[in-house]
């Protein structure tokens, strides 16, 4: 408007109008479903620095799971014996030692 | 467009069209079928919209714009689209409210005259944005702005304190 009419400007706004109703919404988006039905069909929105984040710290816990796990096989079930140059004794010796605390 | 930045635009724009809609329609019904029909072509053609080109607000409006154009000349096939009417009719103000007053004088305005003067007056339109939303030069957009606070002025006289032609006096 005009800035030297501002009573024109102050009378054309008492001619107030509300927003849409709520029933448009319903139109044209459709009813509200159930709340679970979020859980199937929902979305969320992720900044992209909070995804990237997130993405890289499953990323590395799963490389240090992995890893972990593979350490722990390894140790305990991985390791085999070679016997081919195993070579029975021809006599045992048996020498006893008696330690201090057999006292 | 996905669903989720549908929804979001409709949540943000659905008030601004729906007003808009309103006093160019003068029916709360047909402002809401506006609307529903705006948001559908926005569903249906989302690549019309180019952001570089303006505000999501403005191309939403000038759908509307066409939409509420159409059933204007679908209702009243017979009446020209005058832009250069410059007289309105006057009405009885007689036993109407203000606001009321105010309504039927924005509604009595030329199609075109009346578009600008609710897209700057009640929406804070730049002259730029209506001439987008609109799809119209910049200099026509100032002369039906103009013409319409003449018209307004004329027709809301015995509300304004200035002095001028009086209607709606027996």
């Amino acid at each position: 408007m005009e800035p030297n009419d501002p009573q024109l400007r102050n009378l054309l706004h008492e001619w107030e109008v509300l927003g849409a109703p709520p029933s448009l919404e319903e139109r044209v988006l459709g009813k509200p479903g159930p709340w679970w039905r979020f859980l199937f069909t929902g979305y969320i929105r992720v900044p992209v620095p909070v995804g990237i984040a997130t993405a890289l710290a499953l990323v590395l816990l799963t490389v240090f799971f992995l890893r972990g796990r593979g350490a722990t096989s390894d140790s305990q079930a991985g390791v085999t014996v070679n016997l081919k140059d195993f070579r029975p004794v021809n006599e045992v010796k048996i020498r006893m030692i008696r330690g201090n605390y057999a006292n | 467009m996905t669903d989720p930045d549908f929804r979001d635009a409709f949540r943000r724009h659905k008030d601004v069209l729906y007003r808009f809609a309103y006093r160019m329609t003068g029916s709360g019904a047909a402002a809401e079928d506006v609307v529903q029909d705006c948001f559908l072509v926005l569903w249906r053609r989302p690549e019309a919209y180019h952001p570089e080109r303006g505000a999501l607000r403005a191309f939403l409006l000038g759908i509307a714009r066409n939409l509420i154009l159409k059933r204007a000349r679908d209702e009243r096939s017979y009446d020209p689209l005058e832009d250069e009417c410059s007289v309105c009719p006057p009405f009885d103000v007689a036993g109407l409210a203000r606001a009321e007053i105010v309504s039927r004088a924005v509604q009595a305005l030329p199609q075109l005259q009346r578009e600008a003067i609710v897209l700057a007056e009640y929406e804070d339109l730049t002259l730029e944005e209506i001439a987008r939303a609109t799809d119209a030069e910049l200099a026509a957009v100032k002369s039906r702005l103009h013409r319409a606070r003449e018209n307004l002025r004329r027709m809301l006289a015995p509300l304004l304190e200035t002095k001028g032609t009086v209607y709606g006096t027996k």
